[in-house]
């Protein structure tokens, strides 16, 4: 369904992709790691055209198109199609959760304000948080806001999530609820690409595992190969640094 | 030295009646320069530089304002009256046109370069996140600007406009210099008959006092008022603390 090819992308002198493929299809549920400065958010940005990439290619149902050229049309079609989840959630400051949610489909997606309305309110129940329809960011707690922002990510139906760290901005005891809302969407087939450091949301939910380092691929597969019997030195470097870290936590 | 209290009392009736003017001076001047200054800062939020915009506003914020009025006043009617009357023969009496028009054009080209810099530096204290969350839900670049970071911006802005508009008010009173009638002129001119300056000051001074503090209590209910979605942040709730009681009183009862 989704498609990119050979991937490129600098800042300055400084190579952040080195020629980066990623295939997804449709219920994929597709969980990014690698260390810090790897490439991952530069992936997910340059997927959604957040991020000019240099070079490469992307076929995304009928659209066929190279990512350093893309019309203004394409650009545009790609982003009302993919959902995008930030770190630090984005909501628009000025709006309630509601209209947070509703700006979207009005605006970019031209539905009548009423049946926004509608939709708008069944994708904030399917995070939980209809009875916050009214209050603005400001008044919500992180994990809250993060909800919102998946709620607005997913309610034009979009045929991928981006997910770019989606709870690496929140205090630790927050972080559970986001991550139940995710599971529920992966359970509901929603298509995801999922950048995140927490790895019992790669085990439990994702169907297949990409492990990035310095602008390559370096391994991907199934959580089990990935995390039991990773091949690259690289990957079991980096899991045994996350996974300590997880021990840590634990005392 | 005794004040004369008789002669306040005149100087403050017939200055009071000079209000308007320095009024109507301040509102078209605001209004015309707010139109034009958030058009030139969006011009200057484009990534090209745009040389004279960039000039317009050194010489404005170079140059002090009442040379800027003595250079205006000296220069306008005189390339008006050649370009209208030498070249193009329309035999117009450009030295009949009110000089208060003269003095709006002169406040405005300064409010204007000031203006310019508030909406500019507003609309950037404006988090490129909202930018590109607006992006990322299919909105286009001016779609964003008009959902999302415009409004935000204009009431961040309101602080800066509020203390513009403060500051214009004053300035006006430079404008008895293009001989407006306005409420310095007036005073002065009352206190001109018998040397009464002393009083005659203090009694612009009350009434500069009172159009202040009135233009700031109005910018400042507005901003409670337009920023409600801040509502719920902390240090706002501190500072505001007995003001957004008002604001809940007022909307929930």
């Amino acid at each position: 369904m989704l498609k990119l090819k050979n991937i490129h992308k600098s800042f300055g002198n400084n190579e952040i992709l080195k020629g980066v493929d990623l295939e997804v299809k449709k219920g994929d549920i597709i969980v990014i790691l690698g260390p810090s400065g790897s490439g991952k958010t530069t992936l997910l940005r340059s997927i959604n055209f957040l991020e000019k990439a240099d070079q490469g290619t992307m076929d995304f149902g009928d659209i066929h198109t190279s990512l350093a050229k893309a019309s203004k049309k394409d650009i545009y079609n790609v982003r009302k199609r993919i959902g995008y989840v930030f770190q630090n959630y984005n909501l628009f400051a000025n709006k309630t959760a509601l209209e947070n949610v509703t700006e979207g489909l009005i605006i970019a997606h031209k539905y009548p304000k009423e049946k926004a309305r509608v939709k708008a309110l069944n994708a904030l129940r399917q995070v939980g948080l209809e009875d916050r329809a009214d209050f603005y960011p400001s008044q919500l707690s992180g994990g809250q806001q993060q909800r919102v922002g998946i709620a607005r990510a997913i309610v034009s139906e979009p045929e991928v999530v981006l997910f770019d760290e989606p709870t690496s901005a929140l205090d630790p005891e927050l972080v559970g609820e986001v991550l139940n809302v995710m599971k529920k969407l992966a359970r509901a087939g929603i298509t995801m690409i999922v950048v995140t450091h927490e790895m019992s949301f790669a085990e439990s939910a994702a169907n297949e595992v990409i492990f990035m380092d310095e602008g390559v691929v370096v391994e991907k597969g199934t959580p089990k190969e990935i995390f039991s019997h990773p091949k690259d030195p690289r990957t079991e470097q980096f899991l045994r640094r996350i996974i300590n870290v997880d021990y840590q936590y634990a005392i | 030295m005794q004040l004369n209290i008789e002669f306040m009392k005149r100087a403050f009736i017939a200055s009071l009646g000079a209000v308007p003017i320095t009024l109507e001076l301040t509102f078209i001047t605001m209004v015309v320069s707010s139109v034009l200054g958030f058009l030139l800062a969006l011009k200057k939020m484009d990534k090209k530089k745009n040389r004279f915009v960039d000039a317009y506003i050194s010489f404005v914020r170079g140059t002090p304002i009442v040379l800027q009025i003595l250079f205006f006043y000296s220069l306008l009617p005189t390339t008006l009256n050649y370009v209208l009357n030498v070249v193009l023969g329309l035999g117009i009496k450009v030295f009949d046109i009110d000089p208060i028009i003269y003095a709006i054009t002169v406040f405005c080209l300064n409010t204007t370069a000031i203006l310019t810099e508030v909406f500019r530096s507003a609309l950037s204290s404006i988090g490129y996140g909202q930018m590109e969350a607006a992006l990322s839900v299919g909105m286009t670049n001016w779609q964003a600007m008009r959902w999302i970071i415009i409004p935000q911006g204009l009431i961040s802005a309101l602080p800066n406009i509020c203390t513009t508009t403060v500051n214009v008010l004053k300035s006006t009173s430079l404008a008895y210099m293009m001989t407006v009638q306005d409420v310095m002129a007036v005073a002065k001119k009352e206190a001109s008959y018998g040397y009464n300056y002393i009083e005659a000051y203090l009694v612009v001074l009350f009434i500069y006092i009172i159009l202040c503090v009135v233009i700031q209590l109005i910018f400042r209910e507005a901003e409670i008022i337009a920023a409600e979605y801040k509502r719920g942040r902390a240090v706002t709730q501190k500072t505001f603390s007995r003001r957004w009681s008002y604001v809940k009183v007022k909307k929930y009862t």
